[in-house]
């Protein structure tokens, strides 16, 4: 599919398959998510679906209250955890009119000081994206700014794993977690700190595909880290239509 | 003056090279830590807050799987020929159609690069079969696709209305009229050309043939009016009609066109029918082309919501400086009245769309300019349009326009030959930009008639000090 750094071994080509599924899959469930929901509340609403609970006698939803919290976490789960899919196939839209004016070497200099940028924001986010998080796993935050300069001192108000999400209900299945983090007190909605952890996976996955890009771009295996526009894959596919 | 910096910072990073998006969330993280107490989680907070806390922005992806969707369900073949049907056989017919098809399928997706790929691929190689030349049909392409962000649905417009709190449905009934005139400007222009140079026309092939390939077209078309009829119709909001419209295209290419999925023959035979296997059904849901779909759609929606989530940090560290009141300010003071400030935000946003892509400049630029719009007396909606047609031509505007990129990689074509292509039409659509800049009509009459005006100044009092200024500077 794409035409930006195929994987080199059977191990990348399953790493990427993975991405991509999980990619595609939590765009399949926020779009099923919310369609479920539209049918339900003209369904279950409908002179129909008052039929169909009268003959029955179930009592049907009509429509699903954790949904849409449920889809505007996908969402997030999917950027966060694509971005550093997107690193890794260089497909990060920017700009290189001026890059391209310049010598390849001259070009390599930017682009590596580019990449250091990117380490840059990257490693900022994740230190943020841990003490964002780190408290609602009843861990401890990095303490420092900038950089972290060590882990803070737990209060008692650092614990703080009985946050629980407004609408998603706890599944059965993972009651066990309840003696582990909350004291083996039971949740009623799912805690927050289990939407909340792609924050510094997503971080950390992205500074580390941005030193891997750094890598290739030293070694001189890749000449830049963005494309100019959305479309390229889908351009160099048709462009060989209306070559003279 | 620190504004200064943080945009100097900015542009300066884009042009060596960064992402936009990391360049746009760097400058920012680094002044919000330098100049207020900002900690770096409360950002971590945002960012993922841009996804889970903005339902609005939700339609993006639905919209962007649509559209693939019916890209990859061979829609945009069905089109052409519909349109080619329709007014092929007029003088310049094949470049008339060529912005016809555009214009449909503009209704279907959200996206100018996506229309000039999914169009200009089929269009301009027939437009060079029957003896136009390769740079009329990339001109004319490149001007037409830009109409995939006027005409609704619209990513931009779903961006504008998040960035600005006004209604999405009232923008998209605001781009109807203003995209139908842009399109009858361009195909005008195509007409008048074609009868001085004398350039070829297609045969009638009668009423059968336009018959014949609406109704194979018609199952894609009817999208367009399940999104503006759900959202119209009070039906669904309009990220639930995104979705909705995702799930329909999807049974569409699949089960009806069956140009992708268990159905399709990749060998150019007549497609399988559903009653000759019907296993189909369960299999469609697990298909490699259904996968790989949503996969792009997803992969799209990535790149496209990393810069808007780190826009938002940015128009985040703008309010916080107070920089939108501040500039106002400075604006109303020097005594600008409104057809000044539109000239600026022409300007700027010109300049702009040089380098950016159009949903992040918009979660910048909208801020900026929507209190001292309000403030004169400007219409929030009719703003919006002005704002994405002003998108559209940076597009096509030398020397980085972004269709100007794609069409010279469909076409095969240099930048400068494509720029000089694109020049006449450029034109046009330059009046077209003046004309709606300066007829707040031609965007409101539509929303205003249908929902009701976006802000109501007669009846209840205005709710916030905003709204207040808008209406003062209206009945004076």
């Amino acid at each position: 599919m794409s035409a930006h750094n195929p994987p080199d071994s059977m191990f990348g080509r399953f790493i990427d398959e993975l991405e991509e599924t999980v990619i595609a899959l939590l765009l399949g469930a926020m779009v099923i998510i919310t369609f479920i929901n539209v049918v339900l509340r003209y369904g279950v609403n409908s002179a129909f679906g008052r039929w169909v609970e009268g003959v029955t006698g179930w009592d049907l939803p009509g429509g699903l209250i954790w949904g849409l919290e449920a889809t505007s976490f996908l969402f997030a789960w999917l950027v966060l955890f694509g971005i550093s899919y997107a690193v890794k196939k260089t497909s990060n839209l920017g700009v290189d009119a001026v890059t391209n004016l310049l010598s390849p070497s001259a070009r390599r200099v930017l682009t590596l000081f580019a990449v250091a940028v990117c380490m840059g924001y990257a490693f900022l986010l994740l230190k943020g994206a841990w003490d964002y998080w780190a408290n609602f796993a009843n861990l401890p935050q990095t303490t420092g700014r900038w950089f972290p300069s060590g882990l803070e001192e737990m209060k008692r108000t650092s614990y703080r794993s009985w946050y629980e999400v407004n609408d998603i209900p706890f599944p059965e299945w993972l009651r066990f977690i309840e003696p582990w983090i909350n004291d083996g007190e039971s949740y009623e909605k799912i805690p927050r700190f289990i939407p909340y952890a792609i924050l510094p996976f997503g971080a950390a996955l992205l500074l580390f595909r941005f030193a891997q890009a750094g890598v290739r771009i030293w070694k001189g295996d890749e000449e830049s880290l963005i494309v100019s526009h959305e479309a390229e894959d889908a351009v160099d596919e048709v462009a060989h239509l209306n070559k003279d | 003056m620190d504004v200064v910096i943080l945009f100097a910072m900015v542009i300066g990073l884009m042009l060596i090279g960064v992402p936009i998006a990391v360049s746009l969330g760097f400058s920012s993280i680094v002044f919000l830590l330098v100049l207020s107490d900002t900690s770096l989680a409360s950002i971590a907070q945002s960012f993922f807050q841009a996804m889970a806390g903005h339902y609005t922005l939700l339609a993006i992806p639905f919209f962007i799987l649509a559209s693939s969707f019916m890209a990859t369900g061979g829609v945009a073949q069905r089109i052409i020929r519909f349109s080619i049907a329709c007014v092929g056989h007029l003088p310049g017919g094949l470049a008339i159609a060529g912005v016809f098809a555009c214009m449909m399928f503009a209704a279907l997706s959200g996206s100018s690069p996506a229309t000039v790929v999914a169009i200009g691929s089929i269009v301009i190689v027939g437009m060079r079969q029957v003896g136009y030349s390769k740079d009329f049909a990339a001109g004319v392409i490149a001007n037409a696709g830009t109409l995939g962000i006027l005409i609704p649905p619209s990513i931009v417009m779903v961006v504008y209305a998040s960035a600005t709190d006004v209604s999405v449905g009232r923008m998209f009934l605001a781009g109807v009229i203003p995209g139908l005139m842009a399109g009858v400007m361009l195909m005008t222009t195509i007409y008048v050309i074609a009868k001085i140079r004398n350039l070829p026309k297609g045969e009638w092939k009668g009423w059968s043939e336009i018959l014949e390939s609406g109704s194979d077209a018609l199952w894609g078309l009817l999208l367009i009016v399940i999104i503006l009829g759900g959202i119209y119709g009070g039906i669904f909001t309009p990220t639930e009609a995104a979705a909705v419209a995702a799930v329909y295209a999807y049974i569409i290419a699949t089960f009806v066109y069956r140009d992708m999925g268990p159905l399709a023959n990749k060998d150019g035979g007549p497609n399988t029918s559903l009653m000759r296997k019907p296993i189909a059904l369960v299999t469609a849901f697990f298909h490699k082309d259904t996968k790989d779909t949503l996969f792009e759609a997803g992969k799209l929606t990535i790149t496209l919501m990393f810069i808007i989530a780190n826009a938002l940090i940015l128009k985040h560290v703008l309010t916080d400086e107070q920089i939108p009141q501040q500039i106002a300010g400075a604006m109303l003071a020097a005594g600008f009245g409104p057809v000044m400030f539109l000239v600026i935000v022409n300007v700027i946003l010109l300049i702009g769309g040089q380098f950016m892509e159009p949903s992040g400049l918009i979660v910048i630029v909208a801020p900026l300019v929507f209190p001292i719009a309000m403030t004169l007396g400007i219409d929030p909606i009719h703003l919006g349009i002005i704002m994405v047609v002003n998108m559209e031509i940076g597009m096509i505007t030398p020397p980085v326009g972004l269709n100007l990129f794609v069409t010279s990689g469909v076409a095969g074509m240099s930048m400068m030959r494509v720029v000089r292509a694109s020049l006449p039409f450029l034109a046009v659509l330059f009046v077209f930009l003046i004309i709606v800049t300066y007829n707040e009509k031609i965007s409101t009459i539509l929303p205003n008639n249908v929902m009701g005006p976006q802000i109501n100044c007669e009846g209840a009092p205005p709710t916030n000090q905003m709204e207040r200024a808008f209406c003062d500077a209206r009945t004076n």
